[in-house]
């Protein structure tokens, strides 16, 4: 009885919890043209190229997809790099009051963006950083860090400072220690970190819509956003070709890294 | 928060991290001085995430702290004291605006977290169980905006929602739920929950893994199964991990702009704005500055505080004896 109760209640979730990628992957096969006005259930067409196509070069997701995909990746790295070296000055390395830093730098994360849009934009704008590639990548390379540093400095810590003691023995210099033996060994960790914040900048919406304009600069959830309020014009299949577009990349980023994903929700939940 | 930090307490604080910190011992074994630095050599390697977040994070945050004493059009500024909030108390908009985000916080601790919490427990030591949780757990990867825009072609009024809802003849209950209030707040919260509930079943699927096999055959062998295996040994054990999932859920109720601003823009007449969007559309479409830095600084407030007990037990540096 308790068993089949629990076999329905999933079933029943995981239908519950398709049904919406389902919707969104057979309404992007519908020509928009002969879209009905109400959502299909079954496929009605193979139109999902010229949807796709549409979305792509005509909404210019395929801009902002370039954007957010250099955004992603050199910010989510540098982050990671940053990080990694703050981690190991506030572990490792002899720094007067370790604590200080470590709040001054996870502060970052606490608070919600709101608390710096304004300022933020006023900034940009004296220094004509607003609406260029240059400004997004500082601001996102800022955002990324704190949450990255939290991860990779909790997995430093449950590192064997024999490890750093006996490579100081034997002469080598904080670089060579940092480079030989922290980096390799926490390797997981920095991956995770790096997946981790790749998702997080790719998924960003609000820095997007506030400190950029043009469509060659805005990351890709903006233009997501400006083509859904074209809702009526464009018709849904286009639109949800657009959003299969930008879900892509992080569902198989999650699906290959699965492992990863679950090693920094471990260490952020411990 | 940094008072906290910047007493005694670090140096007392950092015994109780389980292994030894070398940079003690690298100090004990060749001084303050010679081949192993000097005490400031970590300074350098803290150096460029201090700037980032020093410059893009820490003074934008005081920048805006001063700023809500402005009365601020993004042109002229003077300075108007608390008047900023004490229009706060008076504004019905923000009233609204603070009741939506109630909304959200409840909903989010009602529906992802217990969710979540069920998900896991059913889903554990279940053939393909992991399979199931994977499919629950892909929309944590979809960003807010694209979760919207799906979710939009749902609740339209045109949408599967109602489609739905006709086709089981039960077409007295097809509305248009983002048209009104309360309904397209809830509406929304159901959505969100669509997303967040993956993440809330992982980490408990995590918590779930941790429990000791003994106890739990231990309370077989006494009898325990189904619900009072459930309330008095899963429950206790997952208490930890309870704090966790309850604090990010709070803290990212309490953030969550994406959604609610591609799905209704706070509207319609503003009626499903939360702070987050109050304060966004206050700055950059009233260039009501000051007044909108006021309503960040509100929510930052309520974040900070209610994170507090969740970030105090897991900051190893700042958590008390024996809680690990």
């Amino acid at each position: 009885m308790g068993r089949v109760l629990r076999n329905v209640f999933v079933g029943a979730c995981v239908v519950l919890w398709l049904v919406p990628l389902w919707l969104m992957v057979v309404n992007a096969f519908t020509a928009s043209t002969e879209y009905s006005g109400s959502p299909d259930w079954t496929f009605q067409g193979f139109a999902i190229f010229d949807n796709l196509s549409t979305a792509w070069d005509e909404a210019r997701i395929g801009e902002g997809f370039g954007s957010s995909l250099l955004y992603a990746v050199v910010c989510a790295a540098a982050a990671v790099l940053v990080a990694a070296m703050a981690s190991f000055a506030v572990v490792v390395l002899p720094i007067p009051r370790p604590a200080f830093w470590f709040w001054l730098i996870f502060s970052g994360t606490m608070f919600p963006l709101q608390m710096f849009l304004a300022p933020l934009f006023g900034m940009y704008a004296d220094a004509n950083l607003y609406d260029t590639r240059m400004g997004l990548m500082l601001v996102y390379v800022a955002w990324a860090i704190p949450f990255a540093f939290f991860l990779i400095r909790n997995q430093m810590t449950t590192m064997p400072p024999e490890l750093t003691e006996a490579a100081m023995l034997d002469g080598a210099s904080f670089r060579r220690i940092f480079w030989r033996i922290h980096v390799p060994l926490l390797a997981p960790g920095l991956g995770a970190a790096f997946i981790f914040q790749f998702t997080a900048v790719w998924n960003e919406l609000l820095f997007g819509i506030t400190l950029s304009r043009s469509p060659e600069v805005q990351p890709v959830m903006a233009t997501l956003t400006a083509l859904n309020n074209a809702y009526a014009s464009t018709g849904p299949p286009v639109i949800l070709a657009g959003t299969l577009i930008v879900s892509l990349p992080t569902l198989i980023v999650f699906l290959v890294f699965r492992g990863l994903f679950l090693r920094g929700l471990t260490v952020s939940a411990r | 928060m940094t008072d906290m930090a910047t007493t005694a307490k670090p140096v007392r604080v950092r015994r109780r991290i389980p292994i030894r910190s070398s940079h003690h011992s690298a100090r004990r074994s060749g001084g303050s001085s010679g081949r192993l630095g000097g005490p400031l050599s970590g300074v350098p390697w803290g150096l460029p995430a201090l700037l980032f977040v020093g410059v893009l994070l820490v003074y934008p945050f005081f920048r805006s702290v001063y700023g809500s004493f402005f009365e601020d059009n993004g042109f002229t500024s003077s300075f108007t004291g608390l008047d900023n909030y004490a229009r706060l108390a008076e504004d019905p908009i923000f009233g609204r605006s603070v009741l939506n985000t109630l909304f959200w916080v409840a909903g989010t601790l009602l529906l992802p977290v217990l969710a979540g919490l069920f998900i896991a427990v059913a889903t554990h030591n279940m053939r393909f169980g992991g399979v199931w949780q994977l499919i629950i757990a892909l929309p944590y990867v979809i960003s807010g905006a694209a979760t919207a825009v799906v979710w939009k072609f749902i609740l339209t009024t045109e949408g599967a929602a109602n489609e739905v809802l006709r086709g089981i003849g039960l077409d007295s209950w097809a509305q248009g739920w983002l048209l009104e209030w309360p309904q397209n707040t809830l509406s929304m919260i159901v959505a969100s929950t669509w997303q967040a509930t993956g993440l809330n079943v992982v980490l408990f699927a995590i918590g779930l893994r941790a429990i000791p096999r003994e106890t739990v055959e231990a309370a077989q062998l006494d009898g325990a199964t189904g619900w009072r295996m459930f309330r008095y040994i899963t429950l206790p054990q997952l208490r930890a991990m309870t704090v966790v999932v309850v604090g990010m859920a709070i803290v990212n109720s309490l953030k969550a702009f994406d959604m609610i601003w591609v799905l209704t823009q706070g509207g319609p007449a503003r009626s499903s704005e939360t702070l987050a969007l109050t304060m966004y559309r206050e700055t950059f479409r009233l260039f009501h500055v000051g007044y909108g830095s006021a309503i960040a600084l509100v929510l930052s407030v309520i974040v900070v505080a209610s994170s507090w007990f969740y970030l105090r037990r897991q900051m190893p540096d700042t958590r008390p004896e024996g809680t690990r």
